[in-house]
């Protein structure tokens, strides 16, 4: 059943060889896993200890000075922007990769191109019209703009990865439902969406990181620091002379921990719709 | 789906093609074709920081004149496509197959790591790249940061490195980084390609006497040889265009040593505030990135509509 690359026969190796794969691969995971695990750590020490190798402080200390410093508010605006980005974004997914996946229409293929050429675009070659016009239009500063930005940058991926996941449901289903005299919208949103279900949960996750760690139309279009999201905010503290360690520790832990708890339970399917394109035959 | 019908079924499907296509291309055109468009427009013109209102005077191609004479932009163009792009996506797709091939071995199972290891494996995906930035600029710190502090101790340098700010080590330290933060994409993919192999092709080539290379060179690299194009084009993108690695780690510098095309379009028009002039660079880089896409689009896309043509 299992994949198999069996690393160990094939180097015709007895246990010694096996007890070297098992050191190697906890190495290369300890090397991965350290500078996440050690910001964590570290948000809970002082700035005093939080350099020297075995001496260790606890503290709530850091988090109580930064959220002092409003950074609940960087929380508010991170949390709004991207929440209200990823459910816009994702409901006009949905309808559309069901277009794309089931319906025939003219256009379709040069459509459905243009979708795919959307992610592959420079998006800094975007940032800097769209500064133009916002600045025009009287737009910076201003939260709508970034839920514009937002909808729009996570748009291609969320319907290509839709798309992805609908080949898996049934077209037997959606026939019933049609003759049975339901709408289309009736399909995609009563009969559909139950079943693909995980899949718009992960799509929508997806989405949801890319908008959370979003850094550079979030600097374009926010100078008001009150507007300010996470990764703007917590930049900020690393200075360039005076580091803020401790703030800047706990923002950072902070930012990673939404993303690092809502990856791990979706990890297993997110990858394989992300792998979906490249791994069939 | 065709042979399927009752009366009203067409203009049915009229109003749900309409609801469903016409706010997405909506936002798509906004977002992508107008700024473009705009962009292009801008690149001919030499509009600065004052005139972002009413717009620069025509200049015809002396942007694109500027930019082609000039020495910098020849040092740009060789970070961006060389040691950002190249040597950038070639370690991480290689590191990517190394660890692909580790992580899916029995032994990893037969000592219950297997789960271990893939959850692990996620952290540094699910790590923002502000926060990777910011932990790695850390880490490379001369002064407080763990690797100098551990070099040092191991007597392996007398003088700790100040990383970032050496010509020499600049480089090495960006990829590494950007390295760090992506690897975990390409392997997680090329693992789930390696777990589609029918463990038979395998038990065929060996007892057809196949060597390791052998089995390497003519069953796995063709299996997983899908996997590699679409995430070498989708790491490419990825890379090529990323402007946050490079601006937060480095500031571009020291000096513009590292300066890349997406920190010139930047510094260009928010720095320097010559519009036109990073209006221009930028259309070169999306030129060239319209290539890629459509190299991407011969690869992925055509897969992909021909089945959904079906």
């Amino acid at each position: 059943m299992s994949p198999a690359f069996r690393l160990g026969a094939w180097l015709r190796i007895g246990l010694l060889g096996e007890l070297a794969i098992v050191l190697v691969t906890l190495l290369v995971l300890f090397l991965l896993v350290y500078p996440t695990a050690w910001v964590i750590l570290a948000s809970f020490r002082t700035p005093e200890t939080m350099f020297v190798a075995g001496r260790w402080a606890f503290t709530l200390d850091n988090y109580a000075k930064l959220l002092a410093t409003g950074f609940w508010r960087n929380i508010a605006n991170s949390l709004l922007l991207c929440l209200v980005s990823v459910l816009i974004s994702t409901v006009l997914a949905v309808n559309a990769a069901y277009a794309f996946s089931r319906l025939r229409f003219p256009g379709k293929r040069s459509l459905f191109a243009s979708v795919l050429f959307g992610q592959t675009f420079p998006w800094i070659v975007l940032v800097t019209p769209i500064f133009i016009l916002c600045a025009r239009l009287g737009l910076l500063n201003n939260p709508v703009s970034m839920i514009f930005v937002y909808v729009a940058v996570t748009l291609p991926f969320s319907i290509y990865l839709l798309v992805g996941y609908l080949r898996a449901v049934p077209r037997s289903l959606d026939e019933a439902a049609i003759i049975d005299g339901a709408t289309q919208l009736q399909i995609v949103w009563r009969i559909v969406l139950p079943i693909m279900l995980p899949g718009i949960v992960a799509t929508a996750t997806y989405a949801f990181l890319l908008c959370w760690s979003e850094y550079l139309f979030a600097l374009a279009l926010l100078t008001q620091d009150e507007l300010k999201t996470m990764p703007l905010a917590l930049y900020a503290y690393f200075g360039e002379n005076v580091t803020e360690w401790g703030s800047v520790m706990a923002a950072s832990a902070l930012t990673t921990l939404p993303t690092l708890l809502l990856f791990l339970p979706l990890q297993a399917r997110m990858t394989s719709g992300l792998a979906a394109g490249s791994v069939k035959q | 789906m065709a042979a399927i019908s009752r009366p009203g079924l067409w203009s049915d499907r009229r109003r749900f093609l309409t609801v469903a296509l016409v706010p997405t291309f909506f936002f798509l055109a906004c977002f992508y074709v107008y700024p473009t468009v705009f962009n292009l427009e801008t690149s001919f013109t030499d509009m600065s920081l004052f005139g972002l209102r009413k717009g620069g005077d025509w200049v015809g191609i002396e942007n694109y004149l500027e930019i082609l004479a000039s020495g910098d932009f020849r040092r740009v163009l060789w970070n961006t496509v060389i040691w950002l792009t190249l040597v950038g996506v070639g370690v991480r797709i290689l590191l990517g197959l190394v660890l692909a091939f580790l992580l899916n071995s029995p032994v990893l199972k037969r000592w219950r790591l297997q789960t271990l290891a893939r959850v692990l494996l996620i952290v540094p995906w699910a790590t923002p790249p502000v926060v990777a930035i910011v932990v790695w600029r850390w880490l490379l710190d001369p002064r407080v940061g763990a690797i100098n502090a551990a070099l040092v101790s191991a007597g392996l340098v007398d003088q700790p490195i100040a990383f970032l700010a050496e010509r020499l080590w600049v480089w090495p330290a960006l990829i590494t980084i950007i390295t760090w933060n992506t690897l975990p994409l390409v392997t997680l993919t090329f693992m789930a390609s390696l777990q589609s192999l029918p463990e038979e092709l395998i038990e065929a080539a060996r007892i057809d006497g196949a060597s390791r290379w052998q089995q390497i060179r003519y069953v796995y690299l063709p299996h997983l040889k899908p996997a590699i194009i679409v995430m070498v084009l989708m790491s490419t993108f990825w890379t090529f265009n990323n402007f946050v690695y490079v601006w937060l780690v480095t500031g571009a510098g020291p000096g513009l040593y590292t300066n890349v095309m997406a920190t010139e379009v930047y510094i260009q028009a928010f720095i320097n505030g010559r519009f036109g002039f990073s209006a221009a660079t930028g259309v070169i880089m999306a030129t060239i990135m319209t290539v890629f896409g459509l190299i991407y689009l011969r690869f992925v896309a055509e897969r992909e509509l021909a089945e959904e043509q079906t």
